[in-house]
C-alpha cells in the first residue's frame, strides 16, 4: 500500500490524486500517519497541470464539487484528504454529481465534513467578540476547530463598513485584516493591543445584560452548552468571571 | 455611558418577552453606515435557560399605566422603576453592534403617559438610530395597543419586524387579565400592519418598505383556562388571515401573585407539544382538526405526530421508496430534513433499513410506521408500538420521579429505562 503525504494545500491534494488514482489502495494524507505494514512512502510536490487536470475532470462531471472539496480540506480531521479522495472516486465511478446520495458512506463522511465547516462558520458570525483599541481598531482573536478565518471576512467586511477591524485566529496564527475599504489574511503570532477607555465600561454592561436576561426559574444549561461548545467559551466575555 | 443598573432593572422587565428571531431580514449597508440584517438570523450568544440572545432586548420605561393582572410591571407591583433616552439606547446599540454582542434591538416599552406619547418615542428612537447613527442592523418593535396609527405606520417603515402580543388565547381571558387591553387594539393595528406589507409587495417597493421580516405575536399559556384546541385554532387563524410569521408560546410563570392567577406555573412539557404542534401546521401540512379536538388538549406522553398516526393506524406503514413528500412527512420521527434526505437518496437506489440507519434518520419511532423495500422493522400490534414509542419519548420528558407521578413516568420504573 502506498501512502502519498501532501503539504495541505488544495494543489498539492489535486496532483496526489491524480498520481493514487490508479492504485489500488492508498492513503492521502497530510498529518503525520501510521506507514502500514510493507507500505511505500510517497512526498507529492504540487504540480499545476495535473491539479489542473483533475479539477477540470470534477468539473465536467459536477460543477460545484470543487468549491466543496475546497472547503473541506480546511477541515482540522486528520481523515480530510481520505475522505475527499473518496468522494471524487464515487463522482467518477457514477460520472455524476453524488452529493445528494445521502445513502453512500462515502457522501455521508464528505457532507459530515462539510456541515461541519459550514456550521462553525456561521456560528462564529455570532461568536466572534471585538475588543475596541485604544486607535479605534476592532480586534477579535479567537480559536475555531477549522481553518475559516477568510470565510468569515467577507460577512464582517459588509457588516461593519468603513471600520477597520482584525480577526485573528491564535491557534493557527492566521489573521484576516480590514483596513475599512477591503481585507487580507496574513499571518500573525502574538499580538499586544491597547484597550480603548469605552471598553471596559461595554464588557460590564454586556456581562450585566446576560446575567439579566436570563429566566432562572427555567434552567437548561445542557441546551446552552449544546448552542454554545464550552471549548469556544474562552473569548466570550460574557462567559469570564 | 448607560448606568449598569438601569440597564439591568428594564432588561429583567423585558426577558419575559419570548421572540428573539432576528431572521427574514435582508437590510444591507449603506454608506458610511453600521450593520446589515441576515436572512437566517444569528445567534450570539446563549444563557443558562437555553435560549438564544440575538437581540438587545430591552424596554424604554417599565413605568406603567396599565394594570395586566399577570405583568411584573403593571401599574399597582412595587418594583424598581427606570427609564432610558433615545440618545442612551442608540449609544449602547452601537457599542454592542460594533464589538458583534448582537444582531440588532429588540425595543419595547410599558405604556407609560399614554399610548400615543409611548408610540412616540419608541418612533423617535428607532428613527434616530437609523438616520442619525446609520445603523442597518435588525430591529423588531413592539406595539403599543391603542397608538395613533400614524405613529405606527411611521414606526413600520423603519424597522425590520412588528408584534403586537395577544397576550392570551381569548377575549374574555383577555378582559379578566388585562382590562385596559381590548381584542381589537391588537388586531386592528396587525392588520393595517398586514396590508401595508401587501401592499408593498404587490406594488414591488424597493427602498424603505413596510417590516420585511412581518410580523409575530406571542400568547400566554396556562394562566388562563383555554384548552390546548382553542389555542392552536387562533393561531392557525392568525396565521392565515394576518400572515404572521410565527406565533410564540409561553409558559406562564408564577412571577406575581394573584387571585386570578392559578398559583403553579404551566410547565414546560405543555409549552413544548404546542411548539410542535405550531411546526406541524405550518411545515408538515396538518390542520388543526387532525391534531386537536377544539376542546382538547394535547397528549403529555406523545408527541403530536405520534398522536396522530397512532389514532390513524390505517394508513401506515407505508413504503419509504414509494410515497410522496406530503406523506413521508407525516410520519412519525421523520422531520423536514429527514424527508429531504430519503426523496434525494432514493432516486440513486432503493433504501434499506441500514441505509436509513446510516443516513441518520432517526428510526425510534419511525420504524413502527414504514416499511423499507416491503419489509416491516416495527414492532407487533398497537400495545407494543405504544409502549415503545412511550419509551422513545422519555428522553425528551425525563423529569425526576415521584410517588405521585403520572402513569407514563410511572412507566419507566417497571422497564428500568429512564
Amino acid at each position: 500500500m502506498k501512502v502519498f503525504i501532501c503539504n495541505g494545500t488544495p494543489q498539492c491534494f489535486f496532483t496526489a490524486v491524480f498520481d493514487a488514482y490508479r492504485e489500488t489502495e492508498c492513503i492521502i494524507s497530510s498529518a503525520s500517519v501510521q506507514i502500514p505494514l510493507g507500505g511505500t512512502v510517497e512526498t507529492v510536490f504540487a504540480d499545476l497541470e495535473k491539479s489542473r487536470r483533475v479539477q477540470a475532470k470534477i468539473n465536467a462531471y459536477d460543477g460545484e464539487a470543487v468549491d466543496d472539496i475546497s472547503l473541506v480540506l480546511r477541515s482540522c480531521s486528520p481523515l480530510k484528504e481520505q475522505v475527499a479522495f473518496e468522494y471524487i472516486k464515487e463522482i467518477m465511478r457514477r460520472k455524476t454529481a453524488v452529493k445528494k446520495a445521502f445513502n453512500l458512506p462515502q457522501v455521508v463522511d464528505f457532507n459530515d465534513l462539510l456541515y461541519k465547516i459550514t456550521g462553525e462558520t456561521h456560528q462564529f458570525k455570532g461568536f466572534i467578540r471585538f475588543m475596541e483599541c485604544a486607535n479605534g481598531v476592532l480586534y477579535a482573536p479567537y480559536s475555531p476547530d477549522n481553518n475559516i478565518t477568510d470565510l468569515l471576512m467577507p460577512h464582517f467586511a459588509a457588516r461593519l463598513g468603513e471600520l477597520k477591524f482584525v480577526i485573528h485566529d491564535v491557534k493557527r496564527g492566521i489573521a484576516g485584516i480590514h483596513n475599512g475599504k477591503e481585507w487580507i489574511l496574513g499571518y500573525a503570532g502574538a499580538t499586544e493591543i491597547m484597550l480603548s477607555d469605552d471598553e471596559r465600561g461595554f464588557g460590564t454592561l454586556w456581562k450585566k445584560y446576560y446575567k439579566s436576561v436570563n429566566v432562572s426559574e427555567r434552567p437548561h444549561e445542557r441546551q446552552m452548552k449544546r448552542s454554545m461548545p464550552v471549548r469556544y467559551w474562552k473569548f466570550l466575555p460574557e462567559k469570564q468571571n | 455611558m448607560l448606568n449598569a443598573e438601569k440597564l439591568e432593572i428594564l432588561t429583567e422587565s423585558a426577558k419575559y418577552d419570548v421572540s428573539c428571531s432576528s431572521s427574514g431580514s435582508n437590510r444591507v449597508n449603506g454608506h458610511g453606515g453600521l450593520g446589515n440584517a441576515s436572512v437566517g438570523g444569528i445567534c450570539h450568544s446563549f444563557t443558562p435557560d437555553g435560549r438564544c440572545i440575538s437581540l438587545l432586548k430591552i424596554l424604554m420605561s417599565n413605568e406603567c399605566v396599565f394594570d395586566c393582572e399577570y405583568c411584573p410591571n403593571r401599574r399597582n407591583a412595587d418594583v424598581r422603576r427606570a427609564s432610558i433616552t433615545p440618545e442612551e439606547i442608540c449609544e449602547l446599540v452601537m457599542g454592542f453592534y460594533k464589538r458583534n454582542y448582537i444582531e440588532g434591538l429588540f425595543l419595547s416599552s410599558a405604556v407609560f403617559k399614554s399610548p400615543d406619547a409611548t408610540m412616540e418615542l419608541l418612533c423617535e428612537t428607532v428613527r434616530k438610530l437609523r438616520q442619525e447613527y446609520k445603523f442597518n442592523g435588525y430591529i423588531h418593535l413592539k406595539g403599543i395597543p391603542h397608538a395613533d396609527e400614524a405613529l405606527v405606520f411611521k414606526a413600520a417603515k423603519l424597522v425590520d419586524r412588528m408584534s403586537y402580543n395577544v397576550e392570551l388565547p381569548s377575549e374574555r381571558s383577555l378582559k379578566m387579565l388585562a382590562p385596559q387591553k381590548t381584542k381589537s387594539s391588537l388586531l386592528l393595528p396587525m392588520k393595517d400592519l398586514r396590508d401595508a406589507i401587501i401592499y408593498d409587495k404587490e406594488n414591488k417597493v424597493r427602498r424603505n418598505r413596510t417590516l420585511p421580516a412581518g410580523q409575530t405575536t406571542q400568547m400566554i399559556i396556562g394562566a388562563s383556562s383555554e384548552t390546548d384546541g382553542q389555542i392552536l385554532k387562533l393561531s392557525e387563524a392568525l396565521y392565515r388571515s394576518m400572515n404572521l410569521r410565527r406565533v410564540y408560546y409561553s409558559s406562564y410563570i408564577p412571577v406575581v401573585q394573584s387571585e386570578k392567577l392559578p398559583a403553579v406555573g404551566a410547565g414546560l412539557l405543555r409549552e413544548h407539544r404546542l411548539y410542535q404542534a405550531d411546526w406541524l401546521i405550518r411545515y408538515y401540512g396538518f390542520d388543526v382538526d387532525e391534531i386537536v379536538g377544539e376542546g382538547e388538549n394535547l397528549s403529555p406522553e406523545y408527541d403530536p405526530k405520534c398522536a396522530w398516526a397512532l389514532r390513524n393506524m390505517h394508513l401506515f406503514p407505508v413504503e419509504i421508496n414509494k410515497v410522496p413528500l406530503n406523506v413521508l412527512l407525516r410520519v412519525p420521527g421523520i422531520g423536514a430534513k429527514s424527508a429531504y434526505k430519503i426523496i434525494e437518496a432514493r432516486r440513486f437506489a432503493p433504501l434499506d433499513f441500514d441505509n436509513l440507519a446510516k443516513m441518520r434518520v432517526v428510526l425510534k419511532r419511525a420504524r413502527h410506521f414504514i416499511t423499507c423495500k416491503g419489509k416491516f422493522y416495527g414492532s407487533e400490534g398497537l400495545t407494543q408500538i405504544r409502549t415503545s414509542l412511550l419509551l422513545a419519548g422519555q428522553s425528551e420528558v425525563s423529569e425526576q420521579m415521584s410517588m405521585f407521578s403520572e402513569s407514563s413516568v410511572a412507566l419507566s420504573a417497571l422497564t428500568g429505562e429512564v
